[in-house]
């Protein structure tokens, strides 16, 4: 199926628009690219062409040419774009294919989120627990 | 099993197998083809008449190519037979295999040979921590190759096996029927292709995991060891030993190489073989800064692919920030299943510091200002990491914690062991630590980047306020980690706030990171030359009295030769001659008696008691930065130091290496000679 009209929150949609929104990213700064997601199958798949030029993002829904042609099932590409599935990962798995330059589909995901409920802080751990573990396993 | 041999690409495809070419695997013995991080082949066994056979000798010819002189029959101590067998291998993207069988008798001779053949596809963390498979096992016969395979959900590896001359194909190998002729001969190639294959599908052809043909992987690897040989400047000596040191080191770092994906015509040093043929932040960087008087490429490819790879966002599970340059990469099954963290994992506090020394080092020695502007925002997201998600205790010091707590690591420095980082009486600190190097490699990747900022990104304001928090952090630092009753650094910072402190050989790297006070300096070199560090052979990893003290424990009294070779880079800077001259003659010594290759570390016993530097066990050799320590070692006794477009050579080697030279230095003067004559008498605290 085609993608959700704007008004319901697609996940996919909802990233590229993000990714594209003007003066947001610098992560692609001086960078540029083209990489293409088909997501689904055969006839029925849908396409985001992604064009980086100099670090500006414009997204398309055409199926045009690009430097990468990534193939997905939609909700692999849905779990990557929300942090559910590390991109990496996924190419090690099968669960996509990259067709023509990998560094443009490396570059590319500089820009997928984290996992949902990722911190960036742990409680701090004391000498006394830390000697204790190490005498209990040692 | 017979005594393992290991033969490799330069990449991440390796053999390892026994002396007859047999490999006999099982999940706890590490022998097997592996590629990509898996074992492609855990049996590859050749029979003829069902004898096992024996092996006269082996012969590694090149890194990636080996010979096998064999015999049938096994167990005897006297070799009377009519048939000989050679079996050459070569590495490539699997193996590919010549089997001779040369009759010597005056008949001809029937015979039933036979290559047994199994995959047990382990991901390379399987076999170190035996653990079990959980996808299924099919085999089947395409296109003239037995195809053993293994798939689960969506991810697929195959193992492709295919002969030159007519062969049965079972499911368990290839057995071939043949007749040799009186003084005659039969061969056939066997080629073994590690191939991704495709998921619930049967292709009928091998997909390549690297999209590229065996034949022109091999061409290129004879080439590119001539070529790389060629290229390295020549070193002369008076001690002869050093020419072959320089020899083995060389040939070690070719093996050493490693491509990425994204790079295919380019190489990085991997860390070691055969285990950690992969990319690592750390390794990479220190292995990098080692040969750049020798070769700058690898310093080159090493700053882009960390760069391309750089932490963008908050991960728990990689423990990966912003701006936070790799630990290491991996690709094998437990990666690709997120049950290791290593797609790339990020668990380390050194490597974004020091991808900024790398950078600035890299552009003093070759003036390459195109690839450091290239660069600038990836530095800059290194330099901003510093500040921004380093800092864990807001106390202004780099620390390190893991997020995650299964399959992270806990030490997060270079002396990775659960016990590497202790306080005199043996406690040990908690989390998070800020061990002392840490701060020193953090403040030279300020006043490097500041450099660069002036020089090549034409910033003066943020060169400026890059060298006032590095004035800032070493004023700090020389108070809060100075132990005043011991005059030395402090190992670490613990969570208190209280120093850690043990004396290690830590205080070497903050020599070479420069942020130690010029009046603390002659005291932090007396202690590494002194009995409780200096071994005589090289500096203790950790001094002897301390609590935790052991002569063979990893990083608690081991010495380490890359640990050495900064360390006589770090007493050079200070002006400590004659001192780094000690290491120099420590090391160099050591490795004349490994034959030019330093393994990973060896015994901290006192030099005069043992007579010879004792081995750490250790499944890795050659390790990429025991390769590079002479190359460093060699820069530190010659003095060799870029000073804009020219090249300060200030020797002070031990007297007994007499001349010493190196011809045809590549850099930014594009090639010049260094010369040395040994003049410092080092027998004193080497003991010799």
């Amino acid at each position: 199926m085609p993608a959700a009209s704007s008004g319901t929150a697609d996940p996919i949609d909802q990233f590229f628009a993000i990714l594209a929104a003007p003066g947001r990213i610098s992560t692609f700064e001086g960078e540029s690219a083209t990489v293409r997601f088909d997501a689904g199958d055969g006839s029925d798949s849908e396409h985001w062409h992604v064009r980086i030029a100099d670090g500006e993002v414009s997204v398309s829904r055409a199926c045009a040419p690009a430097d990468a042609v990534v193939r997905m099932q939609r909700r692999h590409l849905e779990a990557m774009v929300t942090g559910r599935l590390n991109a990496q990962a996924a190419i090690l798995r099968g669960l996509l294919t990259c067709e023509g330059s990998v560094a443009a589909l490396v570059m590319f995901q500089r820009s997928l989120p984290g996992p949902p409920g990722s911190a960036g802080r742990v409680a701090p751990i004391s000498s006394e627990s830390v000697t204790a573990q190490h005498a209990r396993t040692a | 099993m017979s005594d393992a041999l290991v033969q490799i690409l330069e990449g991440n495809t390796f053999v390892v197998s026994d002396d007859r070419g047999d490999i006999e695997a099982s999940l706890t013995d590490p022998t097997g083809l592996f590629s990509f991080d898996t074992r492609f082949l855990s049996r590859w066994v050749l029979t003829v008449n069902g004898q096992r056979l024996t092996a006269l000798s082996t012969d590694d010819l090149q890194y990636f190519q080996t010979r096998f002189f064999l015999v049938p029959g096994t167990g005897t101590v006297y070799v009377d037979s009519q048939l000989s067998i050679i079996r050459q291998r070569e590495v490539a993207n699997g193996f590919h295999e010549e089997l001779r069988v040369l009759n010597h008798a005056n008949e001809p001779v029937q015979l039933a040979i036979q290559i047994e053949a199994a995959g047990d596809f382990a991901d390379l963390f399987e076999v170190k921590d035996a653990l079990a498979k959980k996808g299924q096992y099919s085999t089947r016969v395409a296109d003239g190759s037995l195809v053993l395979r293994y798939q689960r959900e969506t991810y697929t590896r195959e193992t492709w096996i295919s002969a030159s001359a007519p062969a049965e194909i079972a499911e368990d190998g290839l057995s071939f029927s043949v007749s040799v002729p009186p003084h005659g001969e039969w061969s056939t190639e066997l080629n073994v292709v590690a191939s991704e294959g495709v998921a619930d599908a049967e292709p009928d052809q091998p997909v390549g995991i690297r999209g590229q043909g065996q034949r022109r992987v091999r061409r290129d690897m004879a080439r590119g060891l001539q070529k790389w040989l060629g290229r390295a400047p020549a070193v002369e000596c008076d001690w002869e030993p050093l020419k072959l040191i320089y020899r083995r080191c060389l040939t070690d770092l070719a093996a050493l190489r490693f491509s990425t994906l994204t790079m295919p015509g380019r190489s990085l040093p991997a860390a070691g073989l055969p285990w950690f043929m992969t990319i690592f932040g750390r390794d990479s960087i220190f292995t990098s800064l080692q040969a750049l008087p020798f070769t700058s490429e690898l310093a080159a490819t090493t700053l882009m692919a960390l760069a391309e790879r750089q932490g963008t966002r908050i991960d728990d599970f990689r423990d990966e920030d912003p701006g936070r340059i790799l630990h290491e990469m991996r690709y094998g099954e437990m990666a690709a299943f997120e049950e290791r963290p290593h797609s790339p994992y990020y668990g380390n506090a050194d490597a974004t510091p020091l991808f900024v020394v790398l950078l600035d080092e890299y552009e003093r020695w070759t003036g390459d200002v195109k690839l450091v502007r290239s660069l600038e925002k990836a530095a800059r997201a290194a330099l901003a990491w510093i500040d921004e998600y380093a800092d864990l205790q807001g106390n202004g010091y780099v620390s390190y914690q893991r997020r995650n707590t299964e399959t992270g690591l806990e030490n997060q420095c270079w002396k990775d062991s659960w016990d590497s980082i202790s306080y005199r009486n043996g406690d040990l600190p908690g989390f998070p630590r800020a061990t002392c190097e840490l701060q020193g490699y953090a403040y030279d990747a300020k006043m490097r980047g500041a450099r660069l900022a002036r020089l090549v990104w034409k910033d003066p304001a943020f060169a400026d306020r890059l060298e006032k928090e590095a004035a800032d952090l070493k004023r700090r630092f020389n108070r809060d980690f100075w132990v005043t009753d011991g005059e030395y650094f402090a190992v670490a910072l613990d969570t208190d706030g209280r120093q850690v402190d043990s004396l290690t050989s830590n205080n070497g790297h903050l020599l070479w990171s420069g942020i130690v006070d010029r009046s603390k300096a002659r005291a932090v070199a007396r202690h590494l030359t002194g009995p409780r560090l200096f071994s005589g052979w090289g500096i203790r990893t950790l001094a002897e009295g301390e609590a935790r003290y052991n002569p063979i424990g990893y990083h608690v009294g081991t010495v380490w030769p890359f640990d050495n070779s900064f360390i006589a880079w770090g007493l050079r800077r200070y002006g400590f001659k004659d001192e780094a001259a000690s290491i120099v003659a420590g090391i160099m010594a050591a490795a004349e008696i490994f034959a030019g290759r330093l393994p990973e570390a060896f015994g901290g016993y006192p030099r005069s008691s043992t007579r010879y530097p004792v081995r750490y066990p250790t499944a890795c050799s050659p390790q990429a930065w025991s390769t590079g320590a002479p190359l460093l070692l060699l820069r530190a006794g010659l003095g060799l130091e870029p000073d804009g477009e020219h090249l300060i050579v200030d020797p002070a080697l031990p007297d007994w290496m007499g001349s010493t030279e190196i011809l045809d230095l590549p850099g930014r003067w594009k090639r010049i000679d260094a010369f040395g004559r040994g003049r410092v008498k080092t027998d004193r605290l080497t003991g010799r």
